[in-house]
């Protein structure tokens, strides 16, 4: 029997495609410039392009439809257009800066057109609302009656007041029914701390024990 | 063919080498830097630790590398620095390696560099593509890559995933960090003499060329199918790795995967199978048939993710069957057919995605066989168990220096204990060799920019 070292020729015509494929796709690369953003204005089609392709990335941790399933990343379906567009805005000028939006949000939006924004919004504030979870019915009683009646001893407002008889937001004010309490737990730590900036929610928030905000937060989650 | 293959190989691996330096060129009118540049975002958002993925991460890895949304101009390039020190319970008589003293010995354990992000973004190819010197082995070589092109489309009211990866690692293009090839320990020393049994799933790391096709349904099931081929010794060797005794498949060596990976809440749960077959002429030697080798493996990841506290732990078991034509023709095995067994736990704890503490339990463990194991263990046998403690930190996932914010970094202590090794815990290759010999006590500190 004999030995023999193999040279299987074979191989030599699967390298150079596996080779020379890459190499072709490099030089194509090497030579196009990205369509992504064309110069001047983008038509109706591409602008549309831009946008499907863009909410598709979004729905990566925001959800199919904008129903998430992870509390770090808030339920945007249904969510008022108007605060979509103002937080977009928000994160692509570094204005909202809690630890969330430095860790996924700037990046995001650091490139979006603001017609592009405006096509976000709109296809997220579109979408059905995901529906409220039933939560502890202890905590759920107790955020009710912060979420109707506020406290007035330590100068909280009602959240209805602003945010609807049913969560359900206006315009730049955010729908929170549906959405995760574990979210709305760190947005209201977030506007008591001063680590999301809004001074109308500082105002709110700051006088909120960590109980009275799992209430909160149980109760809207529940809506 | 009247071209030479030698220069035909030599040819194809600088024309490689050419492409490398092309991705690493091309000027790019739409910022493409390594991922975290590209994406804009923080290490944290794709990683749990390093290279551990999260949901995220998987995602922007199966949509072929390609979001965007970062501002950064520079070109799709990051590198990566290890540097290390290594302390063996018993020194390496003559030296841990060529260069090195027998025991407490730093090194440089790699420098690598990424082309990582779009090549055409616009129509979902990219890449991951690392090239690497390692100064234990003083050589200059290529590393995982992975070319793929991915596109995703609405079927029947759900989002289908369609991909294909070009890659030359065997599990490289997965995307849950349980197969061999992305699976822990993520970092190890390089100075060492790991247990001498390996799976045939985790040898041919750069030996190889393959393709697969992958479709990902509903962020649900995940499916893949490939094959595998090796590269001519002419080529692996211009592409810096070691040609000899390197072995060659019959034919293609198909790999295939299937995952199920459920998602609620902060928990993400993945249950899966892979597995890969290959003929093989050992050291490429023809004319006594072929080793025949199917590796059939069962892995479960969990992870618990949030801001504060997180948690995910892994577990792989991998069995693979042995019919040793070749090997036992030629009298370098005792037995036609052996098994070889692996089974790996690791599990993580980490606090606001900057500390962490691991825990991990390794067994090989396969049949006896003097012909191939009796000159590493004294009772012919494969079997190794081992536990692994690691604690590490990096101060950076969550955004570097201003003055370079996508520096990262991961400093690390890792310390090895071996219960069995090579078949046994005291004299294992009957020159006095315990197991414990083996312990090791592992720093490090990865730099990624």
């Amino acid at each position: 029997m004999t030995t023999k070292t193999d040279r299987p020729r074979v191989t030599h015509g699967i390298v150079r495609w596996v080779l020379g494929v890459p190499l072709a796709l490099t030089l194509v690369a090497c030579n196009t410039t990205s369509t992504s953003q064309p110069a001047g204005q983008p038509s109706a089609e591409q602008e549309q392009s831009v946008v499907e392709g863009t909410v598709h990335v979004c729905t990566s941790c925001h959800g199919f439809n904008g129903r998430s399933t992870s509390p770090t990343f808030p339920n945007l379906a249904g969510q008022q257009k108007d605060y979509i567009i103002a937080q977009l805005k928000a994160f692509r000028d570094h204005t909202r800066a809690d630890p969330h939006a430095h860790t996924y949000m700037w990046g995001m939006a650091a490139t979006l057109s603001n017609p592009t924004i405006d096509g976000i919004a709109q296809y997220f504030s579109s979408q059905a609302p995901a529906p409220g979870t039933p939560g502890d019915p202890a905590l759920v009683a107790e955020g009710q009656t912060i979420f109707k009646n506020g406290i007035p001893d330590q100068k909280v407002p009602a959240c209805q007041v602003c945010h609807g008889a049913i969560g359900q937001g206006n315009a730049i004010i955010p729908r929170l029914a549906g959405q995760h309490p574990g979210y709305i737990v760190d947005q209201l730590s977030n506007f008591a701390s001063g680590a999301r900036a809004n001074d109308i929610m500082h105002r709110n928030a700051k006088n909120l024990t960590p109980e009275e905000i799992q209430q909160i937060a149980a109760y809207v989650g529940s809506l | 063919m009247t071209v030479q293959p030698k220069i035909l190989n030599r040819g194809l691996a600088v024309a490689f080498c050419g492409v490398l330096a092309l991705f690493l060129a091309a000027p790019q009118a739409n910022a493409l830097p390594s991922f975290a540049r590209q994406t804009g975002q923080q290490c944290a958002a794709c990683h749990n630790g390093f290279p551990e993925l999260t949901p995220y991460g998987r995602l922007f890895k199966l949509n072929g590398y390609v979001f965007g949304g970062g501002q950064s101009n520079l070109p799709p390039l990051a590198a990566m620095i290890v540097e290390d020190y290594t302390h063996t319970q018993a020194g390496q008589s003559g030296g841990a390696k060529a260069h090195y003293g027998p025991n407490n010995n730093f090194s440089l354990n790699a420098a690598s560099l990424f082309y990582g992000g779009r090549i055409l973004g616009d129509y979902g190819l990219g890449a991951f593509a690392q090239v690497t010197y390692n100064d234990p082995s003083r050589n200059f070589h290529w590393d995982n890559t992975d070319v793929r092109w991915a596109h995703a489309m609405t079927i029947y009211g759900d989002e289908t995933v369609f991909g294909v990866s070009l890659n030359n690692n065997p599990g490289i293009s997965d995307v849950w960090n349980t197969t061999p090839a992305w699976r822990y320990p993520f970092q190890s020393s390089s100075l060492t003499s790991p247990p001498g049994a390996t799976l045939m799933i985790s040898t041919y790391g750069q030996q190889v060329l393959g393709a697969s096709a992958y479709v990902f349904w509903n962020r649900l099931v995940y499916a893949e199918a490939g094959a595998y081929h090796t590269l001519p010794p002419d080529v692996i060797s211009a592409l810096g790795m070691t040609e000899n005794g390197s072995d060659s498949f019959s034919g293609l060596a198909p790999y295939w995967r299937l995952a199920f990976q459920p998602q609620w809440g902060p928990n993400s749960l993945e249950v899966g199978t892979f597995g890969m077959e290959a003929n093989i002429y050992p050291g490429r030697v023809h004319g006594f048939g072929t080793d025949d080798k199917t590796d059939l493996g069962f892995d479960v990841q969990y992870q618990y993710l949030t801001d504060a506290h997180s948690v995910s732990a892994q577990a792989s078991w991998i069995s693979e069957h042995q019919h040793l034509n070749s090997t036992f023709t030629r009298n370098n095995s005792s037995n036609l057919n052996d098994q070889l067994h692996s089974f790996n736990l690791k599990t993580t704890y980490s606090y606001e995605q900057t500390y962490y503490a691991t825990l991990a339990y390794s067994r090989i463990q396969g049949s006896g066989d003097p012909g191939v194991y009796s000159s590493s263990s004294r009772l012919s046998s494969p079997n190794s168990d081992w536990w692994t403690i690691e604690g590490d930190y990096m101060p950076f996932n969550h955004g570097g220096p201003s003055f370079w914010p996508w520096l990262n970094m991961k400093l690390g202590l890792q310390y090895i204990w071996y219960t069995k090794f090579n078949g046994a815990t005291n004299n294992y290759d009957n020159n006095g060799h315990n197991a414990a010999d083996n312990n090791t006590l592992y720093a490090f500190a990865w730099f990624a920019f």
